[in-house]
């Protein structure tokens, strides 16, 4: 199963992504780590509009979005840290996979901001 | 109540003196978006006389405060991507991902263009005899027009407008019939910022609207995009009627494996570069010609990616591939597979009569791979415009360029291969006016010309890079001695 098999899907799911933890740490009083999620996704429907051109429409395999569904309904430390690892190995599997450096460094970066909070 | 688009002519939205209308559909869902005008010769001529009225008043215009209205458009245009995306879709039935990129090659045009302050700049010398000076001046020429296809609605008009008025013209934009919505929404944008009335139009129509650009004795220069046939007839009558032309017509490109290439990403690159668009567009990959032991490996990984290809509606973020403009175009290449069928090629993908749930009446054609095909055989000589792919077999380097340049067409050629020497020798041999080494698109940035060779193109001028500053401008010699 690969049902991330295109940039824009990718993308769109990253985006999706980030939208979702910012309503879950609006949810959570973080007001900061919100903000965060919300710059990231700003970020990444910038990289989405500026590199998407032919030679990233290669098909893309091996992602499917089932393998990265945070549990957005446990906002205890615990919890956040669980969605937080969540994110981060979405980011790191993803982000070789995308042939566009900007775009690929775009991603790494959010991988690693997920990460330090896992 | 369908609405019916309206033509844009000096700022304001007016309706057509055509009665007559062409349905613009939805080809995924074939949903009847609106009704596009026919518009008529006086139509045409509303237009050309509010261009030339703005002309003169336009032309003065300081040439960066011409380039700071295209800043703004940018903007603009960054703000309503995904909007210009979607529309795109709807319209032409390429996915979403195809759409952003279209967006983003009209937006590095739009770049180009604000960089015409600086590529306007002429050159001159000092004392060519004695005392006298000579030195060229770039000066806008007056109305032009640009008569434009449906594959890239919105790009293949970014091509030309920008720079043109930058450059101090007026314009006049003929979309497609089939494409009208997205240069509709455009000019809603252009309209933001408050252009001078006339300096950019907007007309809708088919045969007789570009027939009356073409004749209209106001306009000095047309572009064109669109097949050969047509760009042949748009050059012979533009020029019958005194103007400077550049039509870039049709296009069977070929595509070259060697048997040291990357087989692997070789293959992925060349899956874009013939079912990008569902390869409705005049750079797509038509023939792979696999060299020696290269073509068994390449047919069987070519036919491994393309049957996995996920064919679906373009606003579904999952969908790899789209349909084609129209239930005729669909019609007309599975009318092309099948003779390719019957003059012996072997079918080893098959993407005639794809349903896809939901979007049954779509004009969807899957991804189609033919084996064996033969340099005589139709398939291999004729532009298909679809998702087809003819797979043919040379036991050299040298016969693969022989079989390239054997075309009529030479819009675009690719080699993939790891020897400099065979990608230095595909560069220097073969006759395609843009060349891709690892690349299967080779389709040129907003700074360079698009190529364009043989029955591909008719003119002397490319569209983009300098050439379009070359085309939008007339050189004028100034000669002085002061004594």
């Amino acid at each position: 199963m690969s049902s991330l098999n295109t940039f824009g899907a990718v993308l769109s799911f990253a985006i999706q992504l980030e939208a979702d933890f910012a309503a879950y740490y609006h949810q959570a009083g973080n007001a900061a780590r919100a903000s965060d999620a919300e710059k990231r996704k700003s970020k990444l429907e910038r990289v989405r509009r500026e590199n998407v051109v032919e030679i990233t429409l290669e098909p893309i395999e091996g992602l499917d979005e089932a393998d990265y569904v945070p549990n957005f309904n446990d906002t205890s430390a615990a919890g956040q840290a669980a969605v937080e690892r969540i994110a981060a190995q979405f980011y790191q599997e993803v982000a070789p996979k995308i042939n566009v450096k900007q775009a690929e460094r775009a991603l790494e970066r959010c991988g690693q901001e997920h990460a330090a909070l896992a | 109540m369908t609405r019916k688009l309206k033509n844009y002519i000096g700022g304001a939205w007016v309706d057509s003196a055509g009665t007559e209308v062409i349905p613009v559909h939805n080809p995924a869902t074939c949903e009847v978006l609106a009704e596009c005008p026919e518009s008529t010769y006086a139509d045409v001529d509303n237009a050309v006389k509010a261009a030339q009225a703005a002309f003169e008043e336009w032309r003065s215009t300081p040439v960066l405060s011409r380039a700071q209205y295209m800043y703004h458009f940018k903007g603009l245009l960054e703000e309503r991507f995904e909007d210009i995306a979607k529309v795109m879709v709807q319209e032409n039935g390429k996915t979403i991902d195809e759409a952003r990129g279209e967006a983003r090659r009209g937006i590095e045009s739009v770049d180009f263009a604000i960089g015409v302050p600086l590529l306007m700049r002429s050159d001159g010398v000092e004392d060519i005899s004695s005392g006298i000076d000579e030195t060229t001046l770039r000066q806008p020429a007056g109305v032009f027009a640009a008569i434009t296809p449906f594959n890239f609605p919105m790009m293949v008009p970014l091509w030309f407008l920008p720079t043109a008025i930058v450059c101090g013209n007026t314009f006049i934009v003929k979309p497609s019939p089939q494409t009208p919505l997205s240069m509709e929404l455009i000019f809603e944008l252009l309209e933001e910022l408050d252009l001078p009335e006339g300096v950019i139009n907007l007309v809708h129509g088919g045969v007789q609207a570009s027939m009356s650009v073409m004749e209209h004795p106001g306009i000095v220069g047309v572009s064109f995009v669109g097949s050969s046939p047509v760009a042949k007839i748009v050059y012979e009558t533009c020029t019958k009627h005194g103007k400077r032309v550049q039509a870039q017509g049709g296009a069977k490109n070929y595509i070259a494996v060697m048997p040291d290439a990357n087989m692997e990403a070789s293959v992925k690159n060349i899956m874009g570069a013939a079912f990008g668009c569902a390869g409705q567009r005049c750079l797509a990959a038509a023939v792979a010609v696999g060299v020696g032991d290269a073509y068994d490996t390449m047919k069987n990984e070519l036919v491994r990616y393309a049957q996995n290809l996920k064919v679906g509606y373009g606003l579904d973020e999952k969908s790899q591939m789209g349909t084609v403009i129209s239930h005729a175009a669909r019609e007309r290449i599975e009318t092309m597979i099948q003779k390719g069928v019957e003059e012996g090629a072997e079918v080893l993908l098959d993407g005639r009569k794809v349903k896809i749930e939901g979007y049954e009446d779509g004009s969807f054609v899957g991804p189609t791979i033919l084996g064996d095909v033969k340099p005589g055989m139709q398939i291999a000589k004729d532009e298909v415009f679809g998702p087809v792919l003819s797979l043919m077999k040379a036991n050299t380097f040298e016969e693969a360029v022989a079989l390239i340049n054997n075309s009529r067409y030479g819009n675009a050629a690719s080699i993939f291969t790891n020897s400099g020497k065979h990608a230095r020798e595909f560069k220097y041999a073969v006759k395609a006016g843009n060349i891709g080494v690892n690349i299967g698109v080779a389709a040129p940035s907003a700074s360079f010309p698009f190529g364009g060779q043989k029955e591909s193109f008719y003119g002397d001028l490319h569209g983009q890079g300098m050439d379009s500053i070359e085309f939008f401008t007339e050189r004028k010699i100034v000669i002085e001695r002061w004594t």
